[in-house]
């Protein structure tokens, strides 16, 4: 068996990642549901309109945050099953040439599924863990009748059983798309480069021809960076400037969501960097490369994708404010005044540079320590 | 001048602990030709390694002219690299998603070698420039690798079973390149080979069996790459 479960339990960030969405939509969901139930009861306009705009809050969350983190969720475990191919490609390769059919080693990738579980599972308990004090602070004024919590045995079904089966089925269809090579390039292990035969510039120095060319040849992570930025910037930001707009409660849970999936996908972005490029760096440190030029090569980068999430993040937030306050909330009364937040802004900016710079400098110190003997042994 | 006196080198601990390199001493003149001989697991490559920076010793001395490797941290150790060798392996280790003419950059660039195309010209690939490592044969492969490591103009170079991957024409092929332009150029060449036939090119052969030197032969027929036998 080429995948094991610890394999699969090694994929940590898809389970950090499906909890928080299952948190997220579960809460909200369940939420929805139960407030559905007391349609009914709800007997005085100004009750009529809070009620609305819980409902629409409810579905606008869950699509949001839900149909977001599912399709990160979806490029992450595609980026898992690449490595690991990219990884395991003479293990691979070998049981090729014995004979194994493509769908007999994809079907173990069956097993990447069980992190999808253990994710959509943890999530689920966590917000039946959270829902109390959830159900009590979206009705802290009372508009709503008392409303019991309710367990939904279809939202277990659409959040944590559908899910799982699905990213178990799509980690083998995918990995059937990927080992359909030649089986020798798997045993040799052949980088085919998709890059443009570009042009030498010889003003360009061979560190930064060496950048540019790690991110043509992984897309993939930039993407990686872009959304760990954005969701420091948009979640961090979101979660300050709610605290008008709703609970603190709320705010704290995007601000928890925000920091836990920066820090998720900026770490596997960054070790994914590191760890596909080691060969790289060896070999530019046996010629004579110092550390600072390996970083430079190969992690600065991505620095502008960085801070272009940020951007996004930021647009994002308040964009998404801006509806929630014309659209959603446009007829109900109390709704303070929402503006762009600039010292918000600032502060998130500079922590972010911290936290962004401090990781970097952090992997860059790492590199001096990769082995160059790890080359010969090879 | 390498002067390399009492090297000795550990490896694991414990009771798995063992000699690679055994009080080895030897000195190499600048500008010679020298292939060090031994069969799998005589500590050729340790000693090549060790020698040229790589890896520490544990005892010992390894000095090129006044400069003491025993006596240089890692950011020394790495700006003796970058001034004074290059390296050409068996595997060739060429960056894959770098075309040849990128891969040769990255030697050039280490010595503000700008023109760096007669590099690529001496090894025969001028007209390949733009390919990627995964579009050549291995042969090429390896002259992209001799490419690289020549075009920052080493003061040594050394070579760890340069043909090792190479079937016997393309080998020859290689190791005549080689050979030529060491000639041509005069840079220090240290060459570790398993195959007796290969050490008949050069200028001195070092024989080493389980971590020591166990005889040093002056070569006085050289033979060419196309009269040895393989």
């Amino acid at each position: 068996m080429i995948v094991s479960v610890k394999d699969s339990l090694k994929l940590f960030g898809i389970s950090i990642m499906t909890c928080c969405a299952v948190t997220v939509c579960n809460l909200f969901l369940n939420y929805y549901l139960d407030l559905s139930a007391i349609a009914a009861l709800i007997d005085n306009p100004a009750a009529q309109m809070f009620y609305d705009a819980q409902l629409m809050t409810a579905k606008v969350v869950c699509a949001v945050s839900g149909g977001c983190l599912a399709a990160t969720t979806v490029v992450m475990l595609f980026f898992y099953i690449k490595h690991y191919i990219d990884s395991h490609s003479k293990e691979i390769g070998i049981l090729k040439a014995l004979g194994y059919s493509d769908f007999k080693i994809a079907k173990d990738f069956f097993v990447f599924g069980l992190s999808v579980l253990i994710g959509c599972l943890a999530g689920y308990l966590l917000s039946f863990m959270i829902m109390p004090g959830f159900y009590a602070k979206q009705n802290a004024d009372g508009y709503l009748p008392d409303m019991a919590i309710r367990i939904h045995g279809i939202l277990f079904v659409l959040l944590v059983l559908l899910p799982s089966l699905l990213f178990a089925f799509i980690s083998v269809g995918y990995s059937l798309l990927k080992l359909n090579q030649p089986c020798v390039n798997l045993l040799k292990g052949i980088v085919k480069s998709k890059g443009k035969n570009r042009d030498i510039k010889n003003k360009n120095s061979f560190v930064a021809e060496m950048r540019c060319s790690v991110l043509r040849s992984r897309k993939t992570l930039v993407f990686f960076i872009v959304f760990s930025s954005f969701c420091f910037s948009a979640m961090i930001q979101m979660s300050t400037s709610m605290k008008d707009l709703a609970s603190e409660m709320m705010g704290l849970m995007i601000f928890l969501i925000g920091v836990v999936l920066a820090f998720t996908t900026l770490y596997i972005a960054v070790i994914s960097v590191i760890r596909s490029n080691q060969k790289n760096i060896i070999m530019m440190r046996v010629f004579g490369y110092e550390s600072t030029d390996c970083k430079r090569a190969v992690l600065d980068g991505y620095r502008p994708a960085a801070y272009i999430g940020f951007v996004i993040g930021s647009v994002y937030q308040y964009a998404l404010l801006r509806i929630m306050v014309d659209i959603v909330f446009a007829g109900v009364e109390g709704v303070p005044e929402y503006k762009f937040d600039f010292p918000v802004c600032f502060i998130t900016l500079c922590a972010f540079i911290i936290v962004y710079e401090g990781i970097m400098f952090a992997y860059g110190q790492s590199m001096k320590r990769i082995s160059l003997k790890q080359i010969m042994s090879d | 001048m390498i002067q390399i006196r009492n090297l000795t080198k550990y490896y694991g601990k414990g009771e798995s602990r063992f000699k690679a390199l055994d009080d080895v001493s030897v000195c190499i003149k600048d500008g010679e030709f020298i292939v060090i001989l031994g069969a799998s697991g005589s500590g050729k490559s340790t000693f090549l390694n060790v020698i040229s920076g790589l890896e520490t010793m544990d005892s010992g001395s390894v000095s090129y002219d006044e400069k003491r490797l025993e006596k240089m941290n890692e950011k020394e150790l790495t700006r003796f690299r970058r001034d004074n060798t290059a390296y050409i392996f068996q595997q060739y280790y060429l960056l894959p998603h770098l075309t040849v003419e990128k891969n040769i950059k990255m030697g050039a660039d280490l010595d503000h070698n700008r023109d760096f195309f007669p590099a690529m010209e001496a090894v025969g690939l001028a007209d390949k420039r733009k390919k990627f490592p995964s579009e050549l044969s291995g042969g090429e492969q390896q002259r992209v690798a001799i490419a690289r490591a020549l075009a920052k103009n080493p003061k040594v170079l050394f070579l760890d079973e340069p043909t090792g991957a190479l079937d016997e024409n393309t080998g020859r092929l290689v190791l005549d390149y080689i050979i030529k332009l060491q000639a041509k150029q005069s840079f220090t060449m240290i060459m570790v080979t398993h195959n007796a036939n290969i050490a008949e090119t050069a200028d001195r052969i070092i024989r080493m069996n389980s971590g020591k030197i166990v005889g040093i032969t002056e070569n006085t027929e050289k033979k060419t790459a196309y009269e040895i036998g393989w």
